[in-house]
């Protein structure tokens, strides 16, 4: 299963990289990607905040990078 | 002000598309959001749902927490940034520290003969039932599997978070490193980060690398009514469970404490593509190792004992409750992908995330989330999110174990199981009852509405509810239904954006002379033609001195009101009170014996306070619907901890005594801790007097009762202790009038004020039974400006404050001075010196900053009180 999952995200990265060999979008051409909404995160300060909810309840810590964030005893 | 007037709607589709440009992949990482100096204020509220406990109604509360977070980026220079973040959790409440079948009747009682509902931590030293089956039987002999957790209640805990961020950019990169530390009674980590990031391809992708390091201590004062888990041998303390230990016992003052220390390192990468003009996508890959102590001190595993060799049908054995006892090292993946497609003709976002995570303790997880971002018109944004989690239990998860042997029980002379020892090589090496490493699913949805105010300005709101069920796991085999409950979660978001108003009215201007594109602080001739509500009315020096607004003591509450009809203001205010030292009577400190004797009305004090501290987070919000009146929201978070010491002689140990010198240990092992939301206030602003150099304004406010005044302790020793001290509660529980009237005057570069301010509570009692006293204050300052920009301040205060009318009408242990209403009020006399500072030009235009220390020159207090140490007052403005 393990391996199965790893060798499926070395795959997407290969493909997220080999897109860009082919993908031309200028710089002119980003107007709808620099929109609020198509921002990678559209809502950074509540996710952080819901995610910190997650942490605390669930058994995993997700993508979340290190800080703090107590230990959740409760 | 002209300039703004004329050519509003132009500023906002300039403030977009700038915004929209800055935003640029490759221009603005794609990691990095916001805008260049921002600031951003959360709150968010957390509370479960009761659980199902077959049946026994707790008189505890679930778990509720209380979240304050503010963030602020600052481009130093530009390539330079710098950001800080500060966060708040406040949480009590009941949650389940072990389970246990149903028929052992853990849930029910705590064994002395008092009646709990629903229940104290009492899960040892019961005799059970079995089948040859190794299945619960009730008492009358019939199975019974259905299992039932326990339920603790905890006292409020407080954890303060803090870090920093400094990145630096190149032009096709940025290197941040990051460091910070979170602090709470039983918790205590520390942190740091550095990530990097590279944009290549033409800025179609862009990649991220990180590592971060962890070192977290835990140091946990153990339940009075855990410690016969814990017993004590020739050679120290020890857990029942001997074997596998990654944490060291010891008594500390009366308290059994246990410590541990872990460390995380983890590795991430991420790449993010464009895809295309409407399509981005982002991969990562997360590594997670974890050593040291990972088990939750505060969680026990439910063990029963069936003596091997029994005869008949029906087995009995006894229980006993184990610290659980975790893998002391764990190593965990995650793959993350996300993806993002604009929806054209809706001018919508769909955003889609996939994570799957995997670790040695054979916790597998995926978790899928979707938000869809609908922009609406005039600035709003709708967000609905739905969020699917499932996770496979840990290894180690076990509700409850049975094991086959009898130990060697060590009683002390009333029955009471004080030691034992068995043959830990039976049970299995790691054993845990909590329920996040259990099998479930959860299932959740909410919803997000922004809007986005002008002059960049936005308020964000979200609620999402949450369920958590065994049966939601996927491909099924979740825990059953006894742990399943509910949640939901709202919170706001105010996002100040420092940088949109100036960059657009230098864009303005710079535009006249050419079309560059230019950041903003680089001219600053632009500084006249800024419409800002601090400087339109005024462009010399003098004038920005005597601004009362910029020159006021940062302790002075509605010391300025707001120029014109239209102007706005957001502002945080942080207040610190303290108090420690001897205890007062009056003016004069008084011994131990007198205040034993003395301090609790006609009754022995058994305790006095040595220290108290208050800190105060507010949140101005300030409009001005005409010329002539300002109106003013205050919304306060505020948290509180105190200490005792134990004074006259000790009690006589006594089974008579035994819960009085119980409750004593309680407020004098422990310090103390409350917070959550405080009360709110509403105020009309009214212009009395407006001339060029001398100002008269008055005030009218309501404070809103929105602070609890019922938070109690945690039960010890299965003891209903009731109420915390009244100084500990979070707000007044009464609707209160807040009148007050301000003088303010400058002249070249001196300025001047006074105020007299009063509360009175419009009610005679709160719904805990009693109303603090009323309040009136006066006091007058004056202030020198140094610099254009910088001033400082000193003033003189006269408080005086009433005594609690009433009292608590439920549950209440009064032990000390600060329990009896007569120990409260007094008169105070207090000298402040205050440094103002504002920023008249660049990027961070329109900011201002205040402290103020107030030293305490005398106190009169009414009965028996700490006396005050001092108060810090800080404040952040914006005026727009």
């Amino acid at each position: 299963m393990r391996i199965t999952q790893q060798k499926l995200l070395i795959a997407l990265l290969t493909i997220c990289l080999s897109f860009s060999g082919c993908t031309t979008v200028a710089p002119w051409q980003r107007g709808t990607l620099a929109k609020p909404q198509m921002a990678p995160d559209p809502h950074p300060v509540r996710n952080t905040y819901q995610t910190h909810i997650y942490n605390s309840r669930e058994a995993t810590t997700g993508m979340s990078s290190a800080g703090g964030g107590g230990c959740g005893c409760n | 002000m002209a300039v703004t007037k004329s050519t509003s709607a132009l500023s906002t589709s300039l403030q977009a598309l700038t915004l929209a440009a800055l935003s640029l992949p490759g221009l603005m990482p794609l990691n990095v959001h916001g805008a260049e100096d921002d600031v951003n204020l959360l709150y968010g509220y957390y509370e479960e749902g009761n659980r199902n406990l077959s049946g026994t109604k707790s008189r505890f509360k679930p778990i509720t927490a209380n979240s304050i977070a503010g963030t602020t980026n600052i481009k130093l220079s530009d390539r330079v940034k710098l950001g800080f973040n500060y966060d708040q959790d406040t949480w009590s409440g009941a949650t389940p520290i072990a389970t246990a079948p149903l028929a052992f009747g853990g849930n029910g009682g705590n064994g002395l003969g008092r009646v709990i509902g629903g229940a104290t931590p009492y899960l040892q030293n019961s005799n059970v039932l079995f089948n040859k089956q190794l299945l619960p039987l009730n008492n009358a002999g019939t199975q019974n599997k259905q299992l039932v957790q326990t339920i603790s209640s905890a006292s409020p805990e407080v954890r303060n978070q803090g870090n920093f961020k400094l990145g630096y950019e190149w032009d096709e990169s940025e290197l941040d490193v990051a460091g910070g530390i979170s602090e709470e009674n039983d918790y205590h980590s520390r942190f740091g980060n550095i990530t990097g990031r590279w944009d290549f391809n033409q800025k179609l992708t862009t990649l991220n690398l990180g590592l971060s390091y962890t070192n977290s201590d835990t140091s946990a004062i153990l339940d009075h009514d855990a410690t016969p888990y814990i017993w004590e041998t020739s050679s120290g303390f020890n857990a029942f469970n001997t074997s596998n230990h990654n944490f060291q016992l010891a008594k500390n003052s009366g308290n059994t404490l246990l410590s541990g220390n872990r460390q995380d390192w983890r590795p991430t990468l991420s790449l993010t593509q464009i895809l295309n003009e409407n399509a981005l996508i982002v991969g990562s890959v997360g590594y997670a190792n974890s050593s040291g102590y990972m088990a939750n001190p505060y969680k026990a595993v439910e063990l029963a004992y069936i003596a091997p060799g029994q005869t008949g049908d029906i087995l009995t054995g006894k229980t006993i409750g184990l610290l659980e006892e975790r893998p002391n090292l764990r190593n965990q993946w995650t793959e993350n992908l996300h993806y993002a497609q604009n929806i054209t003709g809706l001018d919508a976002a769909l955003h889609f995330d996939y994570s799957f995570s995997h670790d040695d303790w054979a916790v597998n997880a995926h978790t899928f989330q979707s938000d869809w971002v609908q922009p609406i018109s005039n600035g709003w944004t709708i967000t609905p999110k739905i969020r699917y989690y499932s996770q496979s239990a840990a290894s180690f998860y076990t509700p409850y174990l049975v094991t086959m042997q009898s130990p060697s029980f060590i009683y002390n002379a009333s029955g009471a199981i004080t030691g034992q020892t068995f043959n830990a090589s039976k049970l299995p090496s790691y054993y845990s009852s909590d329920q996040r490493l259990s099998a479930f699913g959860t299932l959740s949805g909410g919803l997000t509405l922004s809007k986005q105010f002008v002059k960049g300005v936005s308020f964000e709101a979200s609620a999402e509810y949450y369920t958590h069920q065994g049966s939601l796991k996927l491909g099924g085999g979740g825990e059953d239904a006894y742990a399943d409950y509910n949640s939901y979660m709202v919170n706001g978001v105010l996002k100040v954006d420092l940088s949109s108003l100036s960059t657009v009215i230098n864009r303005i201007k710079t535009s006249n002379d050419n079309l560059s594109l230019s950041f903003l602080g680089t001219d600053d001739t632009s500084h006249a033609e800024h419409d800002h509500s601090h400087h339109n009315d005024h462009d010399s020096q003098e004038n920005h001195s005597g601004h009362d607004h910029h020159t006021s003591p940062a302790g002075v509450m509605f010391s300025h009101m707001l120029n014109k009809s239209g102007d706005a203001m957001v502002g945080v205010r942080y207040m610190r009170d303290t108090q420690g030292g001897n205890t007062l009577q009056g003016s004069n400190s008084v011994s131990d014996q007198t205040i034993a004797n003395n301090g609790c009305g006609g009754k022995r004090c058994y305790d006095t306070a040595t220290m108290m501290n208050m800190n105060m987070i507010m949140l101005d919000l300030m409009y001005a619907p005409s010329d002539w009146m300002t109106l003013m929201l205050m919304p306060q978070f505020v948290d509180m901890n105190m200490s005792s010491r134990a004074i006259g002689s000790p009690l006589a140990s006594t089974p008579e005594n035994f819960d009085l010198q119980q409750i004593i240990n309680h407020h004098t092992l422990h310090e103390h801790t409350t917070g959550g939301i405080g009360d709110t206030g509403m105020y009309a602003m009214f212009k009395l007097l407006n001339q060029s150099n001398q100002k008269l304004h008055g005030t009218l406010g309501l404070s809103a009762p929105t602070g609890a005044v019922d938070i109690k302790f945690r039960d010890t020793h299965g003891i209903d202790i009731g109420y915390q001290h009244y100084g500990m509660q979070l707000g007044s529980g009464t609707w209160d009038f807040k009148p007050s009237i301000t003088y303010t005057g400058n002249k070249n570069k001196y300025s001047w004020g006074a105020q007299l301010n009063g509360t009175k509570r419009l009610e005679d009692s709160n719904a805990s039974g009693y109303a603090l006293g009323d309040i009136f204050q006066s006091t007058a300052w004056g202030s020198y400006s140094l610099l254009d920009w910088l001033s400082t301040s000193i003033r003189g205060v006269y408080t005086a404050q009433g005594t609690i009318k009433g009292q608590y009408n439920g549950t209440y242990n009064p032990l000390g001075p600060v329990d009896y209403t007569s120990n409260s009020g007094g008169r105070y006399w207090d000298v402040g010196f205050g440094i103002n500072a504002f920023v008249p030009s660049g990027r961070l235009q329109g900011n201002s900053f205040s402290f103020e220390w107030l030293q305490p020159v005398n106190d009169d207090v009414n009965g028996y009180q700490l006396p005050r140490s001092g108060a810090l007052s800080a404040t952040w403005g914006y005026g727009f």
